[in-house]
């Protein structure tokens, strides 16, 4: 197959930090090819490069044989490539149609927003929102809805080829078929898909040949047909699953610490219930919009719920700030750093301590001494590296970032860890590090609540399981009955497989 | 009548804009006998022409998530521009020199808020004294006059009782951008940056298009605003027209825009002005002195923003109940299902 | 000190890798220019021309003391900030005329000035925009101040207690320099070893983090307005003891020749390199804006130029900076 596009010696690298190495990507006319790859592997970046979003890099970059290079996305969209990105790039404001056609060429110059709503609609049918009213504003829809209209968006830019970036991260079981089966037709049509996804089910039912990106390297392509689960992984990490999740120690569960009582978190569909007990680490599975994280957004007062409160240190209450939280021990750290984990133009010094200038000052006069010493303590408890603690923090790696991020919670010696994605964006090392020392956290009598839709981490890191779908409580599972299929089962479909056997249809 | 409502409930701004134009109206209409005459009506609507641009201009900068503050430096560089040059070369086409150099300044200020990334009252603050000292220079730190006082007058010509062909060119102004704004891809663009730039930019949208446009035209109505003062007076300084920057934004504020972009329109923008024009026309009627109009201005500001802020969390709260009741809706359908659905053994 | 220094090296080693040509042509050319100015300007380097710069940037550097408060916390500007000051130089003017002396007339418009502060800071901390919430309390301000005084000039004898503070000096200084470079130090000194100061650069650099982390706008939008409207009051007093009278448009046609005091303080924040969005930058930044332009409106008086070209120039330079301090910040920007 002669290749459609092809990089070479691709690198791109953010200050200090290298997030591509001479990577080497191609593929086909009427190819489906899988990009896989951990967390902080370098996905992201490749695709903002090969769809103009990203021009800072060096290499070769070549469009049917021609070296091209795009300095925008409009201009990878006139060449005929396009994306639908994993992160939000809806107007909130305004209705379906008109965030349909908001970019590209391809939209009308003059339009009503009648015609707009008319114009979309084919593309809306073709991802499966043919019943969604194309007037209403977008931030009306679901998540799962939302992800659809960007996938529309992408269809009516009418690219030869297109990159999905994680498109069924928010999906149930039925709308992800119809996706898988809306890209095996536009592959049947000549065009070509690069898809990214952590779904292995997925990449091995449509994908021709899988490109793995590890640590910022790529590696050569190889056919679906060669490879399976397990030696796919082996590729991704480099090393064993089982190396980068600790032990699971014995745990005594008599007395929770913190109990979850109707806690009915704003979008979600039920009020949740359920104990976390000292030394655990209770995971929360389910997929994007299942209120996995919605829950630990509610106990720690940044999100509001209709009702509901929690059981902690003889206390019933439900915080209604941070702050509040903050005061009795209960950490949280959200799912996006960058939005509000982290202050990235300041010093790392200053992040580490910021949750508790209380501790670091003496009437109101912060005492420097101690606060470096107490940046250092939790810097290197977190394995952050403290040579160079006065730089900014937006300096530092993905997964460094995710360790301040974390890590400065230490601050308020907090009884009760919620954090939501933990290890997003993050590579392999600091994976382990981040888990070995959520761990420690738990064996020294605190409580780990983490929301994840990595199922490999779930699996790996949990000592218990409870499994959320669509905004409710489906399910728990022991230790024993962790594993990566009974999770799956039920964040996708845990109410039975009427869904599951869709043929495609072409 | 139930459109109205539903209508007033979906735009609750430009519906108290219009209520307050016309309790602003009918008060002094009823107070003073000579308000609510056919002369005052030309004179307001002369004070539109000028107000009612720099009202447009600012009210698209605002949408646009920005703010020029430079609009009463650019309007008082084109007065000076087009007395000095009447003389020499005819009212016409001083007129289209003035406006061209005005609506240029104004690109170049998109196009530099765009490639630099830096916010437009940030670089316009700067600019607002470049063009002060630009203006000055070409007036020679002098007062310009004109020689023949009579050869603009024709821009003020009566016309169909109320207008001249200066308002009547406002108005088309108007109805171009406002259909400009609504039913093009352009204006379309101009929403998305202002209410979430972000994600517009996530979306791919470039902004320097849309920024350039947004001054472009805002330059182009401090330019034609300004040539209008000029002309209409038959003097310029180079330092005059700042209080244009201020009207124009408390006529924005009352039309409806928000703050905080992506919200608002050319309606609004129309009906902010004429309320503005109303209460200083009035006022001026019954011998207010000068620092008490800006005082009644401040005030007629602050209802205007405690009724925004109140709409607003308002809105709010509804948009609360709304996600609330979807998810109720949602709900119901995967209860039913989580309920009929028996675990295996 | 010795982390702060450490903070700046560490800056700087950030800033150089990423230069791009165009900062360094701009910066260069920037350099260039000025220098110049300052090698040809006759008398520019004698002491007492130094000491003018400094004087004349006195009063416009402690209403940008106060308004970089603001702008570092994240809540933009104050355009109250002349009104306030008008409001406050009545309020003095009165209180001084009617013979209560300093003491007395001093802590009446600070109190003054405390109340409006809070008042617009509570709007802006419920979360109503900055500039919109100021732009109404400007007019009501000014309004205010006008009908208190009918519009008319209130004027009090020399001598009065204020003389100190408009016309005395102290060791060769005169004293509004002097308040200048205290205030100066006591602002520096707050935002980097005070808790205060520490959460004003949090909450500047990521309002969401900072309520995250406990820390939450509202009491820091009221402490900041109250800090810029406390500066403008102290500017009004120090004028007013100056030309020992008032009225409330002094502000709006008496200073620099640019005339508008709102935005000569806004543009001097603004040109010490303070980022808009908050979280960045400092007081000393400010204080170092204020004579910048001053020393630029300076050289150009001494070269002889008068008010057309000065306005320019001064216009210049901040667009300069600013183009340079954005294309910097776009450089160090380029990780996503």
């Amino acid at each position: 197959m002669t290749a459609l596009l092809k990089l070479s010696g691709v690198s791109r690298s953010f200050g200090a930090i290298q997030a591509l190495k001479a990577v080497d990507f191609e593929i086909g006319a009427g190819e489906i090819m899988g990009l896989v790859g951990e967390n902080g592997a370098g996905k992201s970046t490749l695709v903002k490069i090969i769809s103009g979003f990203d021009d800072g890099y060096t290499g070769d970059f070549s469009l049917n044989g021609e070296s091209r290079r795009f300095s925008s996305p409009l201009k990878a969209e006139r060449a005929g490539v396009a994306i639908a990105q994993q992160e939000l790039s809806l107007i909130p404001a305004m209705s379906v149609a008109e965030n349909v056609f908001i970019s590209g060429e391809h939209a009308p110059v003059f339009a009503t927003k009648s015609s707009l709503a008319r114009k979309a609609s084919p593309f809306l049918k073709e991802v499966g929102l043919e019943d969604v009213d194309p007037y209403i504003p977008v931030e009306r829809l679901s998540v799962g809805e939302q992800q659809l209209v960007e996938v529309a968006r992408l269809l009516a830019q009418q690219p030869q080829i297109l990159i999905l970036d994680e498109p069924t991260a928010a999906l149930g079981e039925s709308d992800s078929i119809r996706i898988l089966a809306m890209v095996q037709r536009l592959a049947q049509r000549g065009k070509s898909i690069i898809y990214v996804s952590h779904r292995m089910d997925e990449i091995f039912k449509i994908c021709d040949r899988i490109t793995v990106l590890r640590d910022g390297q790529s590696q050569e392509a190889r056919t679906a047909k060669e490879l399976d689960v397990p030696s796919l992984v082996e590729l991704m990490l480099g090393r064993e699953l089982a190396n980068m999740f600790p032990a699971h120690p014995e745990i005594l569960r008599t007395k929770p610490l913190l109990e979850v009582r109707d806690v009915w978190p704003d979008g979600t569909l039920e009020p949740f219930n359920f104990a976390v007990y000292p030394g655990e680490i209770l995971g929360l599975a389910g997929q994007l919009g299942s209120g996995s994280g919605d829950v630990l957004a509610a106990i720690s007062g940044a999100r509001q719920s209709r009702s509901g409160r929690i059981i902690y240190n003889g206390e019933s209450f439900l915080a209604k700030s941070p702050k509040e939280a903050i005061a009795r021990g209960i950490a949280y750290c959200s799912d996006d750093r960058k939005l509000d984990g982290l202050f990235l133009g300041r010093p790392i010094i200053e992040n580490l301590t910021s949750p508790a200038l209380g501790a670091i000052s003496n009437r109101g006069i912060i005492d420097l001494k101690a606060e470096r010493d107490l940046a250092l303590s939790n810097g290197t408890k977190f394995t952050v590296d403290v040579t160079r603690l006065d730089n900014e923090a937006g300096v530092l790696s993905g997964g460094n970032q995710q360790k301040v991020a974390l890590g400065k919670w230490l601050a308020i010696k907090p009884k009760i860890i919620l954090v939501n994605e933990p290890t997003r964006g993050v590579d392999v090392g600091a994976r382990a590090e981040i888990y070995a020392k959520l761990r420690d956290l738990a064996n020294d009598g605190a409580a780990v609540v983490f929301a994840s839709t990595d199922i490999q981490e779930v699996t790996g890191l949990a000592d218990r399981v409870i499994s959320f779908y669509r905004g409710m409580q489906v399910g728990e599972l022991a230790l024993s009955d962790i594993t990566p299929t009974n999770v799956l089962q039920q964040i996708t479909h845990p109410f039975g497989d009427e869904d599951k056997q869709i043929k495609v249809v072409s | 009548m139930k459109n109205i409502k539903h209508w007033i409930v979906k735009n609750p701004d430009l519906a108290f804009a219009v209520l307050l134009a016309i309790c602003v109206y009918s008060y002094f209409a009823l107070t003073n006998e000579f308000f609510a005459t056919h002369r005052t009506g030309y004179a307001i609507m002369e004070r539109f022409a000028v107000l009612g641009l720099v009202g447009l201009a600012l009210t698209l900068c605002i949408i646009a998530g920005e703010i020029d503050l430079s609009i009463g430096s650019n309007a008082a560089l084109a007065a000076v521009i087009v007395v000095r040059f009447t003389d020499s070369l005819g009212a016409v086409t001083a007129l289209v020199i003035a406006i061209l150099i005005s609506t240029l300044v104004g690109a170049i200020q998109g196009y530099f808020i765009a490639y630099l990334r830096v916010r437009a009252i940030v670089l316009t603050v700067g600019t607002l004294m470049l063009l002060r000292g630009v203006a000055l220079f070409a007036a020679q730190e002098k007062t310009v006059m004109l020689t023949d006082f009579r050869v603009p007058d024709f821009i003020s010509t009566k016309m169909f009782v109320y207008f001249s062909p200066a308002s009547l060119l406002v108005i088309a102004m108007f109805i171009v951008v406002g259909l400009f704004m609504t039913f093009t891809r352009y204006g379309r663009e101009i929403y998305a940056i202002g209410g979430a730039r972000k994600e517009a930019v996530a979306a791919g949208i470039d902004l320097k298009r849309p920024m350039i446009i947004v001054f472009a035209i805002s330059g182009l109505c401090a330019g034609l605003g300004g040539c209008i003062i000029g002309l209409r007076s038959g003097t310029a300084q180079a330092l005059g027209l700042q209080y244009l920057l201020l009207a124009g934004t408390v006529a924005a504020f009352i039309g409806g825009v928000s703050i905080l972009g992506g919200k608002g329109g050319v309606v609004g923008a129309a009906i902010g002005t004429l309320t503005v024009n109303f209460l200083n026309t009035g006022l001026v009627f019954n011998v207010t002195p000068a620092f008490m109009i800006q005082l009644y201005l401040g005030i007629l500001l602050m209802v205007v923003i405690m009724f925004q802020t109140g709409s607003r969390l308002f809105e709010g709260h509804e948009r609360r109940k709304q996600l609330l009741s979807d998810v109720d809706i949602r709900r119901l359908d995967l209860l039913v299902r989580k309920n009929a659905f028996k675990p295996p053994p | 000190m010795r982390s702060a220094s450490r903070g700046m090296t560490a800056k700087f080693e950030g800033l150089v890798q990423n230069y791009s040509g165009l900062v360094v042509a701009l910066v260069v050319l920037f350099l260039v220019i000025f220098f110049v100015g300052m090698a040809t300007a006759p008398n520019f380097l004698t002491v007492f021309n130094l000491k003018t710069i400094v004087r004349d940037a006195a009063l416009v550097g402690i209403m940008a003391i106060g308004l970089t408060f603001v702008t570092l916390s994240g809540n933009f500007f104050l355009l109250s900030l002349k009104e306030t000051a008008a409001l406050s130089i009545i309020a003095f003017a009165t209180s001084m005329s009617a013979g209560y002396g300093f003491e007395i007339s001093f802590l009446f418009t600070m109190v003054i000035a405390i109340f409006t502060g809070s008042a617009q800071g509570v709007l802006i901390g419920l979360g109503g925009n900055p500039i919109v919430v100021t732009l109404g309390a400007a007019g009501l301000l000014y309004g205010l101040g006008a009908y208190w005084s009918d519009n008319l000039v209130v004027s009090f004898r020399r001598p009065h207690g204020a003389e100190w503070l408009g016309t005395g000096s102290f060791l060769g200084l005169p004293n509004i320099t002097i308040a200048f470079i205290l205030i100066a130090i006591v602002a520096e000194l707050t935002l980097r070893f005070t808790n205060f100061g520490r959460q004003v650069y949090l909450i500047g650099a990521n309002r969401a983090a900072g309520r995250a982390t406990g820390h939450e706008n509202f009491g820091m939008a009221i402490k900041t307005c109250v800090i810029a409207s406390v500066c403008a009051a102290f500017v009004a007093i120090a004028f007013s003891a100056q030309v020992s009278s008032a009225q409330v448009n002094y502000f709006s046609s008496e200073f620099g020749s640019s005339g508008d005091m709102t935005i000569m303080v806004i543009a001097t924040v603004m040109v010490g390199g303070n980022s808009i969005m908050g979280g960045y930058g400092s007081t000393i930044r400010s204080s170092l804006g204020a004579v910048f332009i001053s020393s630029v409106d300076n050289m150009m008086v001494l070269h002889g130029f008068n008010s057309g070209p000065r306005v320019l120039a001064v216009g210049l330079m901040i667009v300069f900076s600013i183009m340079v301090f954005a294309l910097v910040r776009r450089g160090s920007r380029s990780q996503e």
